[in-house]
Formats: C-alpha cells, sequence, structure tokens
C-alpha cells in the first residue's frame, strides 16, 4: 500500500477559519468515495453495451467501500455505506438486499482489520478482498436461487468476483492517490 | 448531547442495525419481489432522459463505426447487396403471388379479418436483469396503452413479454430468462410444447408429446395463449399464435433447444405489439345452445320391496 506522511505544520495549531466554503471543501472531499459509487453506479446502469456492467458496478462499489474502510473510516462510515448500497441497489435489478449487505461486510471486516490491513502487504488484503467477494457473490447467487426456486447457473457470481478480484489494484493505486490529494478533508 | 462514551457505544451499534436492515431488505426481497420492482422501475422511468444522454454518444459512435466499416467494403457490401436484391425480387413475385391468392381464398370464405394490432418501437435504455435475470428495459414514450402480457418483437422474431409498465417504459422478460415459459407451436411436427428459459442464449423446450418429438430445424412459432382474465383494461394480455420465435437443435439427445431468431443478445429496437384480438375464445351465447338437464350420476331404480322366495324357485 502506498504510505504517505503529511508535511510537518510549519506553524502547529493555527488553521484557517472555517468558512462556509471551506465546510462544504471539507464535506464534499470526504464524500468523494460515497459520490464516486454513486456516479459509476448511474453510469454503468445505462445501456452503454459494455459487457459485465452489473459485474462492473459491484466490482466498483465494493473495492471502493474496501479502501476507504480500511483507510480512512471517517470517509465511509457505516451511514454511507448503506446509504450507496441502497442507491446501488435501486439501480440494479439483481436480488433485493444482497448489494447493501455485501457492502457492508466489506465495510464491517476492512473496518474491523484496518491495522492489521496496515501492517499486512498489500497482496494479503487484496487475497481477503478476493475470499470476501467470492463468498459474497456465492451469497447472491443462494438468495437468487431461492428467490426463484430454480437452480441457476453459478457462473455470473463467479464471474463478478474475478471482475472485482481484477479491477481493485487500479482502483486502489487511484484511491492511494486520492487520499493523499482530492479526497483529503484536512487539505480542504 | 449525547456524553463520548454514549457517541462511541451509539457508533458501534450503527453498523448491526444496518445489518439487520439489510437482512429485512433480503426478507423483503424474498416475500415481495414485486413491491421492490416496482421501485425500481419508478426509479428507471424517472431517469429515462439521463440514460437517454448517457447513451447518446455510444449511439453516435456505434453510427459513425458502421458509416467507416461500410466505407471500407464499400465494393465487397455493393456486390452483396447486389445478389441480395436478386434474391429478395424473386421472392418478392412469390409473396405477391401468394397474397393474391390469399385474399381471393379469404374473399370466397368471407373471411372476417383479425383487428390489425396496435405497436409502439422503442430504444432498448438498459439491461434490467441484474446478474442473473434477462429483462431488458424499453423507452417507449408518454401516454402508451401497453399492459403486461404484450408481445415485444425485434426485426427478426419474438424477444420476450412486457411484464411491468412505468409511465415512458416497460420492462420486458426475454424468453430466455429463467422465469419465462411460452407456449409454442411446431411447424413440422405440428407439435406443441413449452419453451423454457433458463439464462442460456437457447431456451429448453418442455412438455412436449413423448411419440411427437420435436425435429431437428423445424420452425417453432408461437402457441395462441388466450388473455387469463378477458379484455378488461389493464388486464394480462393474451398472446397470437405464429410468430416467429426460431428453429429446434438438439444440443444433446433428448434436450431440444430453440435457437431463437431475435437478437437476444443486443437488443436494440424492439416493437411491443398489443393483440386485443388475441383472445379467441367463442362469444358467450348461451340462448344457442340448448341447456340440456344434468345427467343422473346413477339411473333411479325402481323401488322393490323384499320379497320372500317362494318354494320351487331357485
Amino acid at each position: 500500500m502506498v504510505g504517505h506522511r503529511h508535511a510537518p505544520e510549519i506553524h502547529p495549531g493555527i488553521a484557517p477559519r472555517p468558512t462556509l466554503r471551506r465546510r462544504i471543501d471539507q464535506l464534499m472531499r470526504a464524500l468523494l468515495p460515497s459520490l464516486f459509487i454513486v456516479f459509476c453506479a448511474l453510469v454503468l446502469s445505462a445501456g452503454l453495451g459494455i459487457p459485465g456492467q452489473n459485474e462492473l458496478c459491484f466490482g466498483i462499489a465494493a473495492s471502493t467501500v474496501f479502501f476507504w474502510s480500511a483507510h480512512r473510516p471517517q470517509s465511509m462510515t457505516p451511514l454511507m455505506t448503506f446509504c450507496v448500497g441502497l442507491v446501488c441497489e435501486v439501480l440494479s435489478f439483481g436480488p433485493p438486499g444482497v448489494f447493501v449487505f455485501s457492502l457492508l461486510v466489506f465495510h464491517g471486516v476492512a473496518h474491523l482489520w484496518r491495522y492489521g490491513l496496515s501492517r499486512i502487504s498489500f497482496l494479503f488484503g487484496w487475497a481477503l478482498l478476493g475470499g470476501l467477494a467470492l463468498v459474497l457473490s456465492l451469497f447472491g447467487w443462494i438468495i437468487a436461487c431461492i428467490g426463484t426456486l430454480a437452480m441457476m447457473s453459478p457462473v455470473p457470481s463467479l464471474f463478478q468476483a474475478a471482475v472485482t478480484i481484477g479491477i481493485y489494484p487500479t482502483l486502489s493505486a487511484l484511491f492511494a492517490w486520492a487520499r493523499r490529494t482530492v479526497a483529503d478533508p484536512e487539505q480542504a | 448531547m449525547l456524553s463520548i462514551q454514549g457517541r462511541h457505544a451509539l457508533a458501534k451499534l450503527m453498523l448491526p442495525f444496518f445489518f439487520v436492515l439489510a437482512i429485512g431488505l433480503i426478507m423483503l426481497g424474498l416475500t415481495r419481489r414485486q413491491a421492490v420492482d416496482s421501485l425500481r422501475m419508478r426509479l428507471a422511468d424517472g431517469l429515462t432522459p439521463a440514460y437517454q444522454l448517457l447513451t447518446a454518444p455510444e449511439t453516435a459512435f456505434a453510427h459513425l463505426r458502421q458509416t467507416v466499416t461500410g466505407l471500407t467494403d464499400i465494393a465487397g457490401e455493393n456486390a452483396r447487396l447486389r445478389a441480395e436484391n436478386q434474391k429478395l425480387r424473386r421472392w418478392y413475385n412469390v409473396a405477391v403471388a401468394l397474397a393474391d391468392e390469399n385474399a381471393q381464398l379469404k374473399a370466397s370464405l368471407h373471411w372476417i379479418p383479425d383487428n390489425a394490432p396496435n405497436f409502439v418501437s422503442g430504444h432498448a435504455l438498459r439491461d434490467a436483469g441484474g446478474l442473473y435475470g434477462r429483462s431488458v428495459l424499453l423507452a417507449v414514450g408518454e401516454n402508451h396503452n401497453i399492459v403486461p402480457g404484450d408481445v415485444a418483437l425485434d426485426a427478426s422474431g419474438l424477444l420476450g413479454r412486457v411484464t411491468e409498465t412505468g409511465a415512458r417504459t416497460v420492462r420486458i422478460l426475454m424468453i430466455n430468462d429463467d422465469a419465462s415459459r411460452i407456449p409454442v407451436m411446431l411447424t413440422a411436427s405440428r407439435g406443441n410444447a413449452i419453451m423454457a428459459g433458463d439464462g442460456s442464449p437457447y431456451p429448453r423446450l418442455i412438455y412436449y408429446a413423448q411419440d411427437n418429438r420435436p425435429v431437428e430445424g423445424e420452425r417453432v412459432v408461437t402457441g395462441e395463449q388466450p388473455a387469463p382474465d378477458g379484455h378488461e383494461h389493464g388486464a394480462f394480455a393474451g398472446m397470437p399464435g405464429g410468430l416467429v420465435v426460431g428453429t429446434v437443435h438438439y444440443l444433446r439427445p433428448g434436450t431440444p433447444v430453440v435457437v431463437p431468431e431475435a437478437s437476444l443478445d443486443h437488443p436494440d429496437i424492439i416493437r411491443v405489439f398489443n393483440y386485443m384480438s388475441a383472445d379467441h375464445a367463442g362469444p358467450e351465447a348461451p340462448g344457442r345452445v340448448r341447456l340440456m338437464p344434468p345427467m343422473p350420476v346413477a339411473p333411479e331404480l325402481p323401488f322393490v320391496p323384499f320379497q320372500k322366495p317362494t318354494k320351487g324357485q331357485g
């Protein structure tokens, strides 16, 4: 994981005045991961003709929640996770509730093990995300089978897990940069 | 104001609380899926202009690509079109002759034609099936009179049936969805069957007569299905017979499937037909048929009191 250090403050204790503009800026920076998920969900719900749009939407949402819950929980609280999960839920036509539940599990695991995740290498964190993606995709498949009372093919859920695993390194590199720059509320 | 400890306790309770809500949502989805889907439909209906805006560059790019591809192979395309045109001209003559013959036969039979079906054409807006379902959302504009059960066709054949309707959009359940069951007729063997979707590109044929199995390569058309609730406005529509579906193919021995004519992977322009005349059940005419008294279960026998057998009998 890309580590970063803040530049030492020249005048500690002296902070800019909390004007309305600065507060809005801070809020937007804190909400940036959630807004990113909502924007991606909205774009990927349109008929763009990209193969695997639903799977990609889940992959982006899961990777974003996992990264920010582990690295800056203030930018991905349980309330934010639930709200973005609900938005993704109503924009998709999958088994209801599974998207929200999966994002909450990603958030819970990443938040609970955030100190451990910051110590271990990136590969272990990636493996943990992959395991979670696989288990939760299969959970979605089981709920879909129960909902339709039929044995459906598990291939779409396995593909969804594969897309989530595949997209995480790229997104985590992007988020590591965003965490230092555009999504850092302290730089407002 | 809460104390710091209170706030910490509340923060720790938030995640379990949201987990309970999510599990409740899963339960709601399993028991009242229709309610959740209607909410999603309403949202998708409201987002129709946004979706059209988002897909506009993709549509423009597809047109541009088509033009560029056409320009690069203009000579080959020209030759192909000429050959196709000749073939079509031959078929046109055959079709005109058959149409004349058909008109003469119908005139001699005093044939009363069916009402011409109303139809609405629209662009497929987005996928509406999720990971496991096969549905599309179709933009049909306002003031449409489409009802659930109406038939959706593309340029080649049957695509699916309408399941939900919104103010500007309708949701179409494709024929390869796991929940789709369409009555079909096999044109060569004259058999009936049910075409059941299973999520794969080729819907299966089930419930056909074991002594009249589907023949490889024969054409499959829709079987007539009367409207279950009659012609009341908003009732589930019936389906006419004879709409092109596809051809029979055996993936494995004993497993006949239908290779659909319609483009199920990338549906673009779809027509939704409202066949109000699909219900061909006879009109109610109680005066024409004499009502017969119900047949007794067993004919009544005359009551004969028990008589003691006299001597010498038997």
